[in-house]
């Protein structure tokens, strides 16, 4: 789970049976997560999409991407502030 | 009451289907839209169904599972979004039900496609038959994977391999939930299944898997709780082929029928199915006015649906003289399966079936015997 305060990165999925794939991987692994709603101030689709804290974006992303999970896009979330961070695939 | 009407829709469904149900009714939600806590639930709750049958079927993801009102919306799907045109050669088997048949025909009618109907032989469809009739412009094969009237199970596998790279739509109206489809990914190339019959779910709910080299034009766009803002449909799976609210509250019940073969394990069924089939086929055989359409007894290329005709009897009238005088419910007439009473020579009487299903029990097949053999009696 983000830390209070600190930053987190907030990684979109295409489909919302994606996001619940990703969600039950993480949970199995054991990893820190939490879903939220999809951030109005950077997009603008209705569903869900999974926070992470910034500290952990390196150690969980992997994990999805070996499960097929790739997310469409991934921003960085500091209080109101979003950062669009690049994804290499 | 004794039900063995189960090729129509499973009775009863276990406890647990209707109890997620009244759960999916409870809760505030739709699924896949809005944020918060319930919807997420809802949304949850389809996934469920996903991931069980994704189980069940042996696919490797589940994501390309796309749920719809039933399976004659996925056959549909299959046919009409493949974008089949004149002069492409698709092939399908004598025993198919009319929910692909009638597509199929509409086909033929409307945009010219070259529909080509392989016979069954001694009742049984082979994977040679399919083979020979295979041509370079042949875009699809359509295949009931067992006979809603007769029961008999096609080889379904054996003909993927005698069809080679031609795909292959396999109908599991009658044997998803008892009949392995394991790692079907391997060998189907698009499957559709309903969830109201051997899934033990409700009616209402249905779905097709779509195979990573098939790519299905929707039939229908609009709401998807995904890239809301374009005015393009996703074209990603299960997106691209679910347009608007999915049904949560059955497909609620639809992932508790499919847990539940789950636990109790889709071989016990089966052996349980064919074990009341085999029993209830020793004895009619015995009935010299009895004529029996498919495998006899010994057979197990079958699913637990016997059709029968007795002398001197229409199918309707030995249907309500059995519900009448025993309290059994059966279908008479033609099953929706006009081409497969033709290719068993029983257009358009039809006949007597009888479904039996996991629920049903050796008690009940004793009795429907002695109904059979008291009423042959009455007009023999």
């Amino acid at each position: 789970m983000p830390a209070l305060g600190g930053a987190e990165i907030i990684l979109i999925f295409p489909s919302n049976t994606d996001i619940l794939n990703a969600e039950d991987l993480l949970e199995e692994k054991g990893l820190p997560f939490i879903l939220v709603p999809v951030p109005k101030e950077v997009n603008p689709n209705c569903g869900l999409a999974i926070s992470l804290a910034e500290n952990d974006h390196d150690l969980i992303l992997p994990v999805l991407e070996a499960a097929g999970l790739r997310p469409s896009a991934a921003y960085r979330r500091q209080g109101d502030d979003f950062s669009c961070l690049h994804l290499d695939h | 009451m004794i039900y063995f009407d189960n090729g129509a829709t499973s009775f009863p469904k276990p406890a647990q289907v209707g109890t997620a149900i009244m759960a999916a009714l409870a809760a505030p939600a739709s699924p896949g839209r809005s944020g918060h806590a319930p919807a997420m639930a809802a949304g949850r709750t389809i996934h469920r169904a996903r991931k069980a049958l994704a189980k069940l079927f042996g696919l490797k993801e589940n994501g390309r599972i796309c749920f719809g009102p039933n399976i004659t919306w996925a056959l549909n799907l299959a046919l009409m979004g493949l974008s089949l045109e004149k002069g492409q050669h698709v092939l399908s088997g004598s025993l198919e039900h009319n929910s692909t048949a009638r597509p199929l025909a509409k086909l033929k009618a409307e945009k010219g496609l070259d529909w080509e109907i392989v016979p069954a032989r001694q009742g049984q469809l082979w994977a040679e038959d399919f083979a020979k009739l295979i041509r370079p412009e042949t875009k699809l094969v359509v295949l009931n994977h067992a006979s809603n009237v007769s029961g008999a199970l096609a080889p379904a596998r054996a003909i993927k391999k005698a069809i080679g790279q031609v795909p292959l739509l396999l109908d599991t109206a009658q044997t998803a939930g008892s009949v392995d489809l394991d790692e079907a990914g391997s060998w189907v190339d698009l499957l559709a299944f309903t969830g109201h019959k051997g899934l033990l779910g409700p009616t209402g709910t249905g779905g097709l898997w779509v195979g990573p080299n098939i790519n299905l034009r929707p039939c229908l766009v609009g709401g998807s709780g995904s890239r809301s803002e374009s005015l393009e449909h996703p074209d990603f799976l299960p997106d691209a082929l679910e347009a608007g609210t999915a049904n949560t509250h059955g497909l609620a019940g639809l992932a508790a029928g499919v847990e539940y073969i789950l636990q109790v394990g889709r071989e016990s069924i089966r052996a349980h199915e064919l074990s009341l089939t085999q029993d209830f086929l020793k004895e009619i055989i015995k009935i010299d006015e009895l004529t029996l359409l498919g495998p006899g007894p010994g057979q197990s290329e079958r699913v637990a649906t016997v059709s029968i005709n007795l002398k001197g009897w229409s199918s309707s009238d030995l249907a309500g003289a059995l519900e009448r005088d025993y309290g059994i419910l059966t279908r008479a007439g033609l099953h929706c399966a006009p081409l497969s009473h033709q290719a068993l020579g029983t257009f358009p009487g039809g006949s007597v079936r009888f479904s039996f299903g996991p629920f049903n029990k050796p008690e009940e097949i004793k009795i429907g015997v002695k109904a059979l053999k008291s009423l042959a009696r009455q007009k023999g």
